[in-house]
């Protein structure tokens, strides 16, 4: 039985081993990282608070909205830059960053909005608190690298400020999705490490990571053994009695 | 190894859990089904007018689907409440029997009902606090689902099985969060892991030693495979009698 044990472990070593420094170190570095910091969240800043400038009741009346609007699941009240809009979800995901679609409608004036760059770098500039500004914005539809979960066309907004802040928006609803630094990718790195996501999916769920799981529980487990076996073969006596 | 040998296998064997079961199926999106019902506003006969004169207070006024009928949900201060949109009869909170029908709407797999239980305070640790009010709907299946209904809401809020509760608890063997929070800078993680990383170190050191260079310089010799016997011998020493 240890002729295998220590056989297994042996090769098990020799595929995992470097795999194993990299899981036991990104592993170390969650643990002393600055987890406030690694939000992401240095320049952001919740939204001035609004008086309501128009109250509920005086909005566009919801029933002509959605006879206007047929198809829609569900309507929810929104506010983008202190003004009222209606979200009419088409298409509603289990999850808001799950494919979702939206229409948005202006609950004062009735029209159509659309979320487009102007907007988004409105909403983007609310929410930032940092002494940047934009450098660039950008339409992602799909391998948000800042937010790998994420399914909807999103915008990015970059600012030009220590930290390279980029702000993201969704499109199709105008939500603000989150604020994304180098304090975040930083630790975005070492997650990927961890994960073995190699193809930045967000998913811990990956082919790589499930094979060479295997062998570490081979590794683990026929180390333990041979501890065992060593402990109870008074090996570590030695350094007991030290 | 004799100190960190038992979280070495800990983790691996929490870590294999986590990474060989889908994520998604962890969190119950099999569960359920997501229902796209679309609202018909010919059904929205109790008009939102009345609705703010009989509730001046209401804010935050969605409209949505229970099940086939279309509602209104609002709040008032932090209460939520509930309407019927054809004749603005309150159906909030809900009763047992809607929260069963509610349930039963949206689970997806086998499996009948066993019981309902209203939690209106100490939540189980795999629901939130912000989702109180909410009906627990247990199912009769593998893996004891579980579907969390707002009362007031009508909507689920959770849904569960064993398989999230094995890995909750499996990161947090992981994390070494012994015990409560989801705190992943603990000063045990810290010296366990830091002690790891000497370990994996000193193990690769062997690998490079003991598996390694004997198969290169033995194989420039003879390409001998029954080299790993002979080289056993050093890092055994006194293991094996």
């Amino acid at each position: 039985m240890m002729f295998w044990t220590k056989k297994i472990h042996k090769w098990a070593s020799l595929v995992i081993g470097l795999q194993l420094l990299i899981w036991v170190f990104s592993g170390l570095v969650f643990n002393v990282i600055d987890h406030k910091k690694a939000r992401g969240n240095a320049y952001r800043q919740a939204p001035a608070a609004s008086e309501h400038i128009v109250a509920e009741k005086d909005l566009l009346p919801i029933e002509s909205i959605l006879k206007a609007y047929p198809d829609t699941v569900e309507l929810t009240q929104s506010k983008l830059l202190a003004k009222p809009y209606y979200l009419l979800t088409q298409q509603q995901g289990l999850y808001r960053h799950f494919a979702n679609r939206y229409l948005l409608v202006n609950a004062v004036t009735g029209e159509l909005t659309k979320v487009n760059e102007q907007l988004a770098s409105n909403i983007a500039k609310a929410s930032y608190s940092g002494p940047g500004e934009i450098t660039s914005i950008a339409l992602l539809t799909s391998n948000i690298a800042d937010y790998p979960k994420q399914k909807n066309p999103t915008w990015r907004i970059n600012f030009n400020d220590d930290l390279e802040t980029s702000v993201y928006v969704e499109q199709g609803s105008g939500r603000l999705v989150g604020h994304s630094n180098s304090d975040k990718r930083f630790a975005g790195f070492f997650f990927m490490l961890h994960f073995m996501d190699y193809g930045d999916e967000g998913s811990f769920n990956n082919i790589q990571i499930m094979l060479f799981a295997f062998v570490t529980l081979w590794l683990a487990l026929s180390g333990f053994i041979w501890t065992v076996h060593m402990l109870r073969n008074g090996r570590y006596r030695f350094k007991a009695s030290r | 190894m004799l100190f960190i040998g038992v979280q070495f296998v800990i983790w691996s064997v929490t870590g294999a859990y986590m990474v060989f079961f889908d994520i998604d199926y962890i969190h119950g999106d099999s569960l359920i089904i997501n229902h796209q019902t679309k609202i018909k506003p010919e059904n929205l006969t109790y008009s939102t007018q009345t609705l703010f004169q009989q509730y001046p207070q209401a804010e935050n006024l969605s409209v949505g689907m229970l099940i086939n009928r279309e509602v209104y949900r609002f709040n008032i201060d932090k209460q939520k409440f509930m309407l019927d949109a054809t004749n603005g009869t309150l159906l909030s909170p809900i009763n047992e029997r809607s929260a069963l029908t509610v349930a039963e709407h949206f689970y997806a797999d086998d499996g009948e009902v066993i019981n309902a239980e209203l939690i209106t305070e100490n939540p189980p640790f795999e629901l939130s606090s912000r989702h109180l009010p909410a009906w627990r709907v247990n199912f009769d299946n593998f893996g004891a689902p579980a579907l969390y209904i707002s009362a007031n809401s009508g909507k689920v809020v959770t849904k569960r099985h064993e398989f999230w509760r094995l890995f909750d608890w499996m990161f947090r063997f992981h994390v070494m969060d012994y015990d409560d929070g989801e705190n992943v800078g603990n000063w045990f993680l810290f010296i366990i892991a830091l002690l790891a990383q000497f370990a994996v170190l000193s193990g690769l050191v062997l690998t490079y030693f003991k598996v390694i260079k004997p198969a290169f310089t033995n194989n420039k010799k003879r390409g001998n495979s029954a080299t790993f016997n002979g080289q056993d011998k050093p890092l055994n020493n006194g293991g094996e009698s």
